[in-house]
């Protein structure tokens, strides 16, 4: 079983010469050519809370782990925003149409993924986000 | 103003029903459909395990900005700690331990040879870099902001 993640980056116009940066990763466990063999499968949930929502909490027994987060925005109003926080570390904001894949250490006991349509109101409608989580770990994430 | 995409291919047959992901994403200023109009594009080696700054915030000039980080490695077992905060240096980074109230401020992952991470950054605090070896270790990353 396998799970790959491909990053395409290209731009006509950034540069004086054209940018083409293609990546293929496998995910693998910690340190190892073995597959990763669990996910929390493909998610979505739809944010209306300007105040931060644990999208997935850390467990301890991650740390030392492999895990490989994916995050997408899928709001088509690119005004509207999640901000992603890692043990209350703002990360980033994903707009509309954006996603962001990354390691999740779980270092900390508190490394809850937490994400906040920070700019959501009544009139602007829910923020649809969806994640998915491939990791190693023994136990089972506790998802929000 | 540039147009430049982020595109991803996420496949996975862990499960019964398989995933499947594609998406594309327009790499625009904050909140716009204007596209971003500055990159940075570095290949680093870095010879020790001291926990440095491999982002400054001071680098960006916008608070929103996309990083693409890539280990070229091809050996499984190095790895290099990525967080966002202060850099540590040589001491202060493995002392931390799980629960003492003391853990390195914040680390997001680690990416072992082969892996590359994509993210949007807020630019509030360095993104810093920390090998798990002393022995040369290449790391590639790109600004977009």
């Amino acid at each position: 079983m396998a799970t790959t993640a491909t990053i395409t980056l290209t731009s006509a116009d950034i540069a004086g010469d054209p940018v083409n940066v293609s990546k293929t990763a496998t995910c693998t466990k910690a340190g190892a050519t073995t597959d990763l063999d669990q996910t929390t499968g493909l998610n979505r949930v739809h944010l209306r809370s300007t105040t931060n929502k644990v999208l997935l909490a850390a467990n301890a027994e991650g740390n030392n782990l492999a895990a490989k987060v994916y995050i997408i925005n899928k709001a088509e109003d690119p005004t509207l925003y999640v901000t992603i926080t890692i043990n209350a570390q703002t990360v980033g904001k994903l707009y509309g149409g954006d996603w962001m894949f990354f390691p999740w250490s779980q270092t900390d006991t508190a490394a809850d993924i937490e994400v906040a349509a920070t700019n959501w109101t009544s009139s602007t409608g829910d923020i649809p986000v969806e994640y998915a989580l491939f990791h190693e770990d023994t136990d089972f994430l506790t998802n929000a | 103003m540039a147009t430049t995409t982020a595109a991803i291919s996420l496949s996975s047959d862990i499960t019964d029903s398989n995933v499947s992901v594609s998406n594309t994403a327009n790499l625009n200023t904050a909140g716009t459909t204007t596209g971003l109009n500055t990159m940075t594009s570095v290949t680093k080696v870095l010879s020790s395990t001291d926990d440095v700054d491999l982002i400054t915030t001071g680098s960006v000039s916008t608070t929103h900005a996309y990083v693409y980080i890539n280990n070229p490695s091809t050996d499984n077992t190095e790895f290099f700690h990525i967080k966002i905060g202060a850099a540590k240096g040589s001491s202060g980074y493995d002392a931390e331990t799980i629960g003492s109230g003391t853990e390195p401020d914040e680390e997001i992952g680690r990416l072992y040879g082969g892996d590359w991470m994509f993210i949007p950054w807020d630019v509030d605090d360095d993104i810093t870099i920390k090998p798990s070896v002393s022995t040369d270790m290449t790391v590639e990353y790109m600004v977009f902001s």
